[in-house]
């Protein structure tokens, strides 16, 4: 690679690092509706809800982001159940949560939460596992490893 | 030197990378700044706040509190929710607000009219804040706001609610962490947050220093305080009871503002660690009789409950709405009890009541408005013997509507 590449691709990094690491894409009904459609997850996936509210929501994400760092068989997503702000991305970047990030948009936030699952209430934190087989479950809580594993369908070590 | 080497379209295209990062990397700065003012609350434009809440004076003109920034707004509106006049402000210098969810600027009035005003304000760590009080004697000119706590820890001092008893005291009760932080420190385990309270003898002017209610209560559900019979306040919100059964707690204070025996008020015995964020709503009757609502996952089902909290077990109890029920609040004037919930259609939320006129022996439904857009949790208050819901939304604003 000629120098100039290398500097225009080393600087294209440093731009994508600083600005991607707090990148939401804002949920709407449609999106809503797909992440947690279990046709949509071809491999083992959690998609994890949480706000910055939430005083319990830290323990899943924690877990999640360790899991995810030693296993790379399933994907993680995460979705801030409120309109992003300058800041919402601290406590995923603290944690080091990879994934796809995704934050209320300005549809209702009862419609969008009824279009990810008619039958959460609100608590937080909410988790949906797919085990990439069609198969879903949902949780809300602070949930433990063998739990998420077993939900996943990875009971086997990564 | 490098650039004597390269050629104009080249230095262009690096000048081109340089000026994205760094804008990028003011973006970055500004978001970090940013996140060092977070306290929960901070920075949210994205989406007006909505959270507000709404009193009649003693006079019978109905006032109304939000949050515009980093000002607490008191609105007053002539014609009963009609129409509302240009709003007064409470804060004169601004400072973080939360006014969204289970958090929002409070309002109340002491015997003599004066508007009372509190609400928490968030400080730059994650969950923590301050409960902030003013006080206007006019209703225009409103006092240097106080904190209304001795602890100046940053911590949790957050979801505080207001209430002007019968005897004419106000007391200020709030979720506090203080006990968690020490419990921490001293590697203990300790069960969620605790109840404090601050109560004022001189109208809000002063508050004696803070006492705690109750140890174990939720994180994040806002507390029902409503006065007895006999004046003297009742509290309920939303306990952590072992091992961590998210059922509800109450307590009533004494004369001299000393908290009695807590009580267990329900028994659904949803175990799960995670924060709710819906608390009840409580209201006493002339005769006694304490009418409760709140949320519980009961069976394996989210559901809002209305029933009756009598000698330690629940009389009456039953699923308010549908299976959307949301953040229910309750009020009684004389005979009536008026209950006020909002739920979702599928496409719109429906802003839906019940009435009783016989003490809630029996009750009518109604519905009362829908909104396509977001919208705060609906409240019911009362003005002499009348009933009346109040809901703010984002399309419609702050609207009013009789319960008859």
């Amino acid at each position: 690679m000629k120098p100039l590449k290398v500097i225009v691709a080393t600087l294209a990094c440093c731009v994508a690092a600083t600005v991607g690491a707090t990148e939401f894409q804002a949920l709407d009904r449609t999106a809503a509706a797909q992440v947690v459609n279990p046709s949509t997850h071809t491999v083992p996936t959690i998609v994890a809800l949480w706000s910055s509210e939430c005083v319990h929501c830290k323990k899943n994400l924690k877990l999640f982001a360790e899991m995810a760092k030693a296993d790379r068989r399933f994907k993680l997503v995460t979705v801030a159940v409120e309109p992003q702000f300058a800041g919402l991305a601290e406590p995923l970047d603290r944690l080091a949560v990879p994934g796809q990030r995704f934050a209320y948009g300005p549809e209702s936030p009862e419609a969008l939460g009824y279009a990810l699952d008619p039958k959460w209430r609100g608590e937080l934190p909410r988790t949906y596992f797919f085990d990439g087989k069609g198969g879903k479950t949902a949780l809300s809580g602070v949930v433990a490893e063998a739990t998420a594993r077993s939900s996943l369908g990875l009971q086997s070590p990564p | 030197m490098v650039s004597s080497t390269l050629s104009n379209a080249t230095r262009r295209a690096m000048l081109a990378v340089l000026g994205i990062l760094l804008v990028a990397s003011a973006g970055a700065a500004e978001a970090q700044q940013a996140q060092h003012q977070h306290g929960g609350a901070a920075a949210k434009a994205a989406r007006p706040e909505l959270g507000t809440s709404a009193a009649f004076a003693p006079d019978g003109t109905l006032y109304a509190v939000t949050k515009d920034g980093q000002h607490v707004l008191l609105h007053r509106s002539p014609d009963e929710g009609r129409s509302w006049e240009a709003p007064v402000t409470v804060n004169a210098d601004p400072e973080q607000i939360a006014a969204e969810g289970e958090n929002r600027p409070k309002l109340a009035f002491d015997a003599d009219g004066a508007a009372l005003v509190s609400w928490t304000r968030p400080l730059a760590k994650r969950f923590t804040g301050e409960i902030r009080f003013a006080r206007a004697a006019d209703r225009r000119h409103f006092t240097a706001p106080l904190t209304a706590h001795r602890d100046r820890q940053e911590i949790t001092h957050r979801f505080e609610s207001l209430a002007v008893t019968g005897a004419g005291k106000v007391v200020l009760a709030w979720i506090d962490k203080r006990d968690l932080e020490l419990a921490q420190t001293a590697n203990r385990e300790y069960r969620g947050a605790a109840i404090y309270a601050a109560i004022s003898d001189d109208g809000g002017r002063s508050f004696r220093p803070e006492q705690k209610l109750a140890d174990h209560s939720c994180e994040c559900c806002r507390i029902a305080i409503t006065g007895d019979t006999d004046g003297l306040p009742l509290l309920m919100w939303r306990h952590v009871f072992e091992p961590n059964e998210r059922d509800h707690a109450l307590v009533k204070l004494g004369a001299d503002g000393r908290p009695g025996a807590v009580t267990r008020a329900t028994f659904d015995r949803w175990r799960i660690d995670a924060c709710p964020h819906h608390g009840p709503s409580l209201a006493v009757a002339p005769d006694g009789t304490r009418h409760a609502v709140w949320f519980n996952e009961k069976d394996g089902e989210g559901r809002v409950f209305y029933g009756r909290l009598k000698d330690g077990r629940v009389e009456g109890q039953r699923a308010l709405g549908g299976e959307q029920a949301a953040h229910a609040d309750i009020a009684s004037a004389g005979p009536r009890v008026g209950i006020v919930w909002k739920e979702f259609d599928g496409e719109r939320t429906r802003l839906q009541a019940e009435l009783s006129g016989d003490g809630g022996a029996s009750f009518s439904a109604h519905t009362l408005a829908a909104t396509g857009g977001a919208s705060d949790q609906p409240r019911v208050i009362r003005r002499g013997e009348r009933l009346f819901a109040f809901w703010r939304t984002e399309n419609e604003g702050m609207q009013g509507y009789w319960l008859e």
